[in-house]
């Protein structure tokens, strides 16, 4: 499953977005649900990001990576694990950010595949693809208001 | 499945506190067609199940003094499906119901348990959405609220309905005039599956062929049940003819936002949508559509 996602941010320089994006615990707060961010060293973060689809309450216990940073290009690639046990289901995507200029600020190219496993995977790709479509919005809303 | 507590309370106020009690860790169970389905597979574990079955203030159908139906969520599809109170409101009504899966399914699922569990491709919504229902919901501690049937849902499996609160039951108003129902599920695999598109309408037409009441409820075409209001504007006080129907049933298109999934893909749902919604318009008007030229 991939998502392409473009967010603008007008006003902010590249190297304050930067810097923001590349502090795992500063971003997670972005992402609805997150909690618990755990600095595992060398590039590796421990979170439980918590969903919730109706009855269905998701425990996404997840593992970062940073695989590959590149101050000068501003590209980044990050691998993230996840699953809930509870449920029994896992979620393993690639996520790779390319930071450009645009105008008086940023612009921030983010595309993600994601392959999501077992019970969850289940329940139905075009409902999963919604809820990740819905939740990529709300971190972009979120990054905007945290860079304003 | 884990293993869970089970509580068949008596009354409302009863299933109310246990659902407080027991907060987050709780659901209620109506006819549990969805509800276990979910427990089997894992997605849903509560620690604790609050059956509702024993509670009759949630039971039966009546009609209001003004001509509307009242329907007790506890009520089984089937039991709408047969309802003498429901034929007499609008045949189509309980015609509606009874072609929702199996008989089987009929006869233990709710209307209560169907409109909470918010699946988008359910028969009632749409169909009650264009009979303009409200729903009836009661709060823990005292307190009741109505919510209109077309903003109870907000998303895949969400509505509006609060984490203390339980749907007691559902209210139609009495038809206008001379207006009638139609609901139409287009099933291209199987006669029991989930509709790939379904349409609802009430229509009311004046003498001299005008609407004079429109109103359009869709179902499995975007996360939640709609309501077809562009294509109400169009049509209110205009003319019913073929073209009229036609051009205005082409707008429901842009209200839709269809997932794509098994059922067929998401601009084939938007297509299947104008041309059902043409037809069950065009059903009612007594209107005969000319096939394109």
């Amino acid at each position: 499953m991939k998502f392409e996602q473009t967010i603008e941010l007008p006003g902010v320089s590249p190297e304050r977005v930067w810097a923001f994006v590349m502090d795992v615990p500063s971003m997670a707060k972005c992402i609805p649900g997150c909690d618990g961010v755990e600095d595992l060293g060398g590039g590796r973060y421990k979170a439980v990001v918590k969903i919730k689809v109706g009855p269905i309450g998701l425990s996404l216990a997840s593992e970062i990576s940073i695989v590959e940073k590149d101050e000068t290009n501003r590209t980044a690639s990050l691998q993230v694990e996840a699953a809930d046990k509870r449920v029994g289901g896992a979620v393993k995507a690639t996520m790779s950010m390319k930071l450009t200029p645009a105008g008086d600020g940023s612009k921030l190219e983010v595309s993600t595949d994601a392959n999501v496993m077992g019970r969850i995977g289940d329940f139905g790709q075009s409902v999963i693809r919604k809820k990740a479509d819905q939740t990529l919005q709300e971190v972009a809303e979120n990054l905007r208001k945290a860079l304003a | 499945m884990r293993t869970y507590d089970y509580s068949a309370p008596a009354s409302i106020d009863e299933a109310l506190a246990a659902l407080k009690e027991y907060g987050d860790d709780a659901e209620f169970i109506a006819g549990g067609t969805s509800l276990i389905l979910m427990m089997q597979q894992g997605l849903v574990q509560p620690g604790k199940v609050i059956g509702l079955g024993n509670i009759k203030e949630l039971r039966g159908i009546k009609r209001s003094a003004d001509g509307g139906l009242e329907v007790g969520a506890m009520t089984t599809h089937r039991q709408l499906e047969t309802s003498p109170e429901a034929f007499a409101y609008a045949a189509a009504l309980p015609q509606s119901l009874g072609v929702i899966a199996t008989i089987r399914i009929r006869n233990q699922a709710t209307l209560g348990g169907n409109l909470v569990h918010a699946d988008p491709a359910q028969d009632p919504p749409p169909v009650l959405i264009a009979l303009d229902a409200t729903i009836d919901v009661v709060k823990a501690g005292g307190g009741a609220r109505s919510i209109a049937m077309e903003s109870f849902f907000t998303d895949y499996f969400e509505t509006t309905i609060g984490e203390d609160e339980l749907l007691r039951s559902v209210k139609v108003p009495p038809m206008p005039a001379g207006s009638r129902l139609a609901y139409k599920k287009f099933l291209p695999r199987t006669e029991d599956d989930y509709a790939t598109v379904s349409v609802a309408v009430r229509l009311g037409v004046n003498p001299d062929g005008t609407c004079k009441d429109i109103r359009i409820g869709l179902g499995a075409l975007a996360v939640t049940p709609l309501r077809g209001k562009a294509v109400e504007k169009a049509l209110l006080g205009q003319k019913l003819t073929p073209e009229s129907i036609r051009e205005a049933a082409a707008l429901v298109r842009d209200e839709v936002d269809p997932l794509d999934d098994v059922r067929g893909s998401a601009g084939y749902k938007r297509e299947m949508a104008r041309v059902w919604t043409e037809r069950t318009i065009a059903s009612l008007a007594g209107v005969e559509l000319k096939a394109k030229a």
